[in-house]
């Protein structure tokens, strides 16, 4: 049967605890993965987006927070998408390439074909069963999901040339002082299971590389304390910058939304771009009301089932809101995150913010940020359990948790 | 009896307010400052206020032409055609102010409100036999301004310090005066000043007598003050005729809420807060320590604090104004919109936050 050739394991890059520290201060109660972006985890849209590959096997999560933090989510998804989802702990990071390999034998467990590697903090629509079609006709070993962005900003991430006519990879190189090309990696790849042998070439020639060094001089032994590990192995650096131009490597492009998630800011922003893919993908998510039995919903909403919202508030666009939040009398929401048992009072307004988990809006008061996802403080941030008492007005501020603010402040970061 | 009303200039410190009316009919507790002091002076007895003016003396007159009517009074304008400072229009007026009956006349400062004890100031001023009286203030920090000296038990004026660095007493000119017409011989008619140049020169021949200002005092020329102002104003309100004060659940503290204004539901209005005629406040709006000129409209849930909205202007639902934001006649405020001490000039719409205080011109 043909199925049994052509198994897919998916496997998605978390992180963990010491890496994302940009995230703060929403990352100090939850690993950033699980942090809800229209009302669903991070990690859980590119999970969804696997799921839609045909004959996907397995889903690993690698990474390396406590495996307690993950045992709940990963058993609900397993059960929700029907598909095994797995989390297994590094010991200490190995890099992306490190990573895989170090859990070679449980992803060639079941003998896939084909292997989905991909980053959890992007914010795509993982265009994966087309990608993966152009990866088989590419008969390469691997296929990145490459996006065109701003010369301006190519710089922020690995910049790529590839041939127009076949696709494939010529050069890469990461993060490049001077501009190469407005084409970028996406952190999305598809890989044949030969990318295990690519990996051990480069971890062998690391390997003698740190032998020769301890036999030379005193100043090489000096450089190689300070490099990286010899397990640690980057894709970028180590394996896409050395195999480009040899016919093993091609890309695929996106022309659908892609963008990184490295700050609150910008969760903001692609809890809102993944809002208006539910538009077209699953409308049913999507929340609705003209303010008569229920709350008036303007564009793209997300409410939980276990939300409480007053029939006389207005609602959206771009809002998210989480379980057992309750959203008071004439309360006014645009473009936020509400997280999970949060009280917004009556008649208060919350504008471009993320309200964290147990906060609770005074009425009449006011949290709001100027809007702008990039801005260090563009989007206000209230950390969890953090009070906003009665009529006082937090604008562009960051608040870490359980903090009561009984005066108003703005441009502020409330330790 | 007469009085004469300083009204003087462009009331510029209160623009942009008086961008659209003089000051003296810029509305203090729903009602144009000035008429709180004509009405006072009324109640004493005075029959003919002259306004010592010298802009737009036109708006004035069609204005108070109505009131001439209703209150039983003469109102007249002596213009200035250059400044004559604060004692040249007394000398203008002289004509007017001196009708030969040998009656003390009232001198006010138009930018003044207080609870203008008027009577008290006629009894005192005939008791000691002196030329003029002016009241005093009491004032945290006289070293702002210019210090009263005074002999206590008899409130003879000693002399007068301009803002003093050591402490020579805590009582200011409070800009109400009783004055005999033999003053008029005192002043030229040129620009002078009433306080610098009049007040010593009676002064020094013990004929000037002091009063303290029972009551609260607060020159409202400014916005800041305004506000001050009308809390103080309310709060003597609320000793005097707490009647004429709003009551119900929806109300904390001194407001006034004018009869044919209509409030909504679910609103929470107060401390400290005057609401126009036919103003129409939505349901879900909380309103305190502001003022909402005559025809305003505040939509639901609108937050508006220490501030004053002008005449015919619209705050957008869930708009939040506050922080002295001013905003002049006919400004409309859009949805949602935050101003943080916008100072607003008249007929605009506020479409984005105002962050921090800023003129809008």
């Amino acid at each position: 049967m043909a199925g049994s050739e052509e198994r897919v394991v998916a496997v998605i890059m978390v992180g963990g605890p010491t890496k994302g520290t940009r995230f703060r201060p929403l990352s100090l109660n939850v690993p950033k993965p699980l942090f809800p972006l229209a009302g669903q985890p991070m990690v859980h849209h590119p999970i969804s987006a696997c799921r839609r590959i045909p004959n996907l096997a397995q889903i690993y999560l690698i990474g390396f927070y406590e495996e307690r933090e993950f045992a709940l989510y990963v058993s609900s998804i397993s059960n929700e998408l029907r598909i095994p989802v797995r989390y297994l702990r590094e010991d200490k990071p190995h890099g992306s390439a490190g990573g895989l390999y170090s859990f070679r034998d449980y992803i060639m467990e079941d003998s896939p074909s084909h292997i989905v590697l991909l980053n959890c903090d992007i914010c795509s629509s993982f265009p994966l069963p087309d990608m993966l079609e152009a990866h088989k006709k590419y008969e390469g070993m691997g296929t990145l999901l490459v996006n065109k962005v701003s010369a301006e900003s190519a710089n922020q991430f690995g910049e790529l040339v590839a041939d127009p006519e076949t696709n494939e990879l010529l050069h890469y190189t990461e993060k490049p002082e001077t501009f190469v090309s407005d084409l970028i990696n996406c952190g999305v790849y598809i890989f044949t299971p030969n990318i295990f042998s690519a990996i051990e070439d480069v971890l062998k020639q690391k390997k003698d590389r740190a032998n020769l060094r301890r036999v030379s001089s005193f100043e090489a032994l000096q450089s190689a304390t300070k490099a990286l590990p010899a397990d640690f192995v980057r894709l970028d650096q180590d394996i896409l910058s050395p195999l480009a131009g040899k016919k093993e490597l091609y890309t695929y492009q996106t022309l659908d939304f892609w963008e990184q998630i490295k700050t609150p800011g910008m969760s903001l922003r692609c809890s809102g771009l993944y809002l208006s893919q539910f538009r077209r993908t699953s409308p049913h998510l999507l929340a609705s009301g003209d303010g008569k039995r229920t709350a008036t919903i303007v564009g793209d909403v997300y409410i939980h089932p276990s939300a409480k919202v007053h029939p006389t508030s207005k609602i959206g666009p771009n809002v998210s809101i989480s379980a057992n939040a309750r959203v008071g009398a004439g309360a006014r929401l645009i473009n936020c995150i509400i997280l999970d048992d949060v009280e917004i009072m009556e008649n208060a307004v919350v504008i471009h913010s993320i309200v964290g988990w147990k906060s609770s809006i005074g009425k009449w008061s006011r949290v709001q940020g100027e809007g702008d996802h990039n801005a260090k403080l563009g989007i206000t941030i209230l950390g969890e359990a953090v009070d906003v008492e009665d009529e006082v007005v937090v604008v562009n501020s960051i608040v870490l948790p359980n903090k009561t603010l009984n005066v108003s402040v703005q441009e502020e970061i409330i330790l | 009896m007469k009085a004469l009303i300083l009204v003087g200039g462009f009331g510029t410190r209160l623009r942009p307010l008086t961008l659209s009316f003089p000051k003296p009919l810029v509305d203090f507790a729903n009602k144009p400052m000035i008429l709180h002091q004509i009405e006072a002076l009324k109640e004493v007895g005075v029959t003919e206020v002259v306004l010592a003016i010298n802009y737009r003396p036109e708006v004035m007159i069609n204005f108070l032409k109505d009131f001439e009517d209703k209150l039983g009074i003469t109102i007249t304008c002596s213009q200035e055609t250059e400044p004559l400072g604060t004692a040249g229009p007394l000398a203008l007026a002289r004509d007017k102010l001196a009708d030969g009956s040998g009656e003390p006349f009232f001198v006010l400062n138009s930018d003044v409100i207080s609870e203008y004890p008027f009577a008290e100031l006629i009894e005192f001023h005939k008791s000691h036999g002196g030329e003029a009286t002016i009241m005093v203030t009491k004032v945290d920090e006289p070293s702002k301004y210019g210090v009263v000296v005074m002999e206590e038990a008899t409130g003879r004026v000693d002399r007068f310090v301009e803002k003093p660095k050591i402490f020579v007493g805590n009582k200011i000119n409070a800009g109400i005066y009783l004055l005999n017409p033999s003053v008029l011989d005192r002043i030229e008619l040129r620009p002078t000043s009433i306080e610098k140049e009049v007040f010593p020169q009676i002064a020094a021949d013990q004929k000037l007598y002091a009063m303290v200002l029972p009551g609260f005092w607060m020159d409202v020329g400014q916005p800041r003050d305004y506000i001050t102002g009308l809390r103080l104003y309310l709060d003597s309100l609320r000793k005097k005729s707490a009647a004429r004060l709003a009551t119900g659940a929806h109300v904390v503290g001194n407001v006034l809420v004018h009869e044919s204004a209509k409030i909504g539901e679910g609103c929470l209005i107060g401390p400290d807060v005057a609401i126009g005629p036919g103003c129409i406040v939505e349901d879900g709006v909380r309103l305190s320590r502001c003022t909402v000129m005559r025809g305003v409209r505040i939509k639901k849930h609108a937050c508006i604090s220490n501030s004053i909205i002008g005449w015919h202007s619209t705050v957008g639902q869930w708009a939040r104004i506050e922080n002295m934001t001013i905003l002049g006649e006919d400004v409309h405020v859009c949805d949602e919109v935050y101003s943080n001490g916008g100072v607003v000039l008249p007929h605009k719409e506020i479409k984005s936050s105002i962050l921090k205080p800023e003129i809008v011109m």
